[in-house]
């Protein structure tokens, strides 16, 4: 592990200047930690999709980082994120995904939350028999709820707390998507699958911000999309990303197409558009489809992929959706290689993170420039923190 | 409290069957002789009537508080 800060000072500069992020951005556990705070914990980031609990009740246990969390559809239907421990002794309250039929009873000492996670019942809390005591306020001591956001049916948390509103932070891209805010309805389970790759998670990210490798790694798409028909989306501390003007619809063999959003547009009849929304998440919006990645960053150098698609309508055509959700997969599985390729890189001593192209990578480089902003951030805080404690 | 309740609800535990588990304990709360022993048996015939989102939930709540051991 490293115990020197890393010099971000090569990335902090205009595209045609810069260097990638240092090795141990990729490699290094104490930057991992770093970065785990800086870029995940204190922004938006993607935890699952709100389709995991489609019921009332529906509860989902799903560890962030090491941080055990407890996905949740209260008895009103509204999504929830809590922390899942008990307020007592810390105890884990549910193990496995499952139905909450009432309430939530700790297997420990059987303390109770409600679906909303206040808390219900305390047994024997003030002896045997007597389920109250002055000291035991239940008001105060309900789940730790963390601060959740569902867009596109993701769960976006914040779990520092204190990132600016969800809306705020991402007003550029609501705006721009706009046309694409309509119900959008998860394919089901064969729409969506998982992708384990040994690559660190920002490498995904890196890979899906740019088209420049789309004629190499995708050789398929040279046919009707060709490089010069995609464009970059950049908007610097946000998110980036690419575009096409050849988007075509996927077809089954009577020439039945998927239906469009409703009222999304004529502008999309051709367009499609594939964002990295900074830190963790990766969509993709299409006239009649769209879909959302979910990176789990597993450890420095372990990512699972977490892929979603979404139709317009609630019944679509089962073998079309099996048809697409294939062929994204496919694409998908071209890119491992090379994320998995440039993470071995990383292990090169001295590699300086590389250089870029100015024309064709200024998105993976608005990333990077982000990552940089947001550590150097991080660094200034904790260490004014650790001067104000002196 | 009689073997063959003991029993029942042990069996009870083991199958985790709530249902049986909510009339098992409240079978014990009213076969009780104390007070504080009925409220022991009551509290867990409440918990997990919460736990199962059960019927009986607000009677045996009610019950609790009558006595004073329940908010």
């Amino acid at each position: 592990m490293t115990t020197q800060q890393t010099d971000l000072s090569g990335v902090r500069t205009t595209v045609d200047k810069a260097n990638g992020l240092p090795n141990a951005h990729y490699i290094d556990e104490a930057v991992f930690q770093e970065e785990k705070h800086a870029l995940l914990f204190s922004q938006w980031a993607g935890l699952a999709v709100a389709a995991d609990v489609p019921a009332p009740g529906d509860a989902k246990p799903i560890e962030f980082l090491g941080m055990p969390l407890l996905l949740l559809r209260d008895n009103d239907g509204e999504v929830r994120v809590f922390q899942n421990i008990c307020r007592h002794r810390g105890m884990i309250l549910v193990e496995e995904p499952r139905k909450i039929e009432g309430a939530i009873r700790c297997p420990y000492h059987s303390w109770c939350y409600s679906t909303k996670g206040k808390l219900v019942s305390t047994p024997h809390v003030g002896g045997p028999g007597h389920n109250t005591h002055d000291s035991i306020d239940r008001d105060t001591l309900g789940l730790n709820e963390v601060r959740s956001h569902i867009w596109r049916d993701v769960v976006w948390i914040n779990v520092s707390g204190d990132a600016p509103a969800f809306e705020e932070v991402h007003a550029d891209l609501l705006q721009r998507w706009s046309d694409f805010e309509k119900p959008l309805y998860h394919g089901g389970a064969d729409s969506r699958f998982q992708l384990g790759v040994k690559t660190n998670w920002k490498l995904a990210v890196e890979n899906y911000c740019e088209s420049y490798h789309l004629p190499w790694v995708h050789p398929g798409l040279n046919s009707y999309s060709r490089l010069e028909d995609h464009y970059h989306i950049e908007n610097p501390g946000q998110f980036s990303g690419q575009g096409t003007m050849v988007y075509r619809q996927l077809k089954g063999k009577a020439g039945n197409v998927f239906p469009d959003f409703d009222g999304v547009g004529d502008k999309w009849d051709e367009q499609a558009e594939y964002i990295a929304v900074y830190p963790n998440v990766l969509l993709g919006v299409h006239r009649d489809h769209s879909y959302a990645i979910l990176l789990e960053a597993k450890s420095t150098e372990e990512t699972l992929e977490h892929v979603h698609l979404y139709y317009s309508v609630p019944d679509t055509d089962a073998h079309l959706r099996a048809k697409n959700s294939a062929l994204w997969k496919d694409v998908f599985e071209e890119d491992i290689f090379v994320v998995e390729g440039m993470q071995k890189g990383r292990h090169v001593p001295g590699f300086d993170g590389g250089r870029f192209s100015p024309v064709m990578d200024s998105p993976t480089h608005c990333f990077h420039d982000w990552v940089a902003d947001k550590v150097l951030s991080h660094r200034a805080q904790t260490q004014a923190q650790a001067q104000a404690a002196e | 409290m009689s073997t063959a309740l003991d029993a029942a609800m042990i069996a009870a535990h083991a199958a985790h069957d709530q249902g049986a588990l909510i009339r098992l304990y409240t079978q014990a709360a009213n076969e009780a002789n104390a007070i504080d022993a009925a409220c022991f048996y009551l509290t867990h015939a409440y918990v997990f009537a919460l736990e199962a989102g059960a019927p009986e939930a607000p009677a045996l709540h009610a019950r609790l508080k009558e006595h004073g051991r329940e908010a």
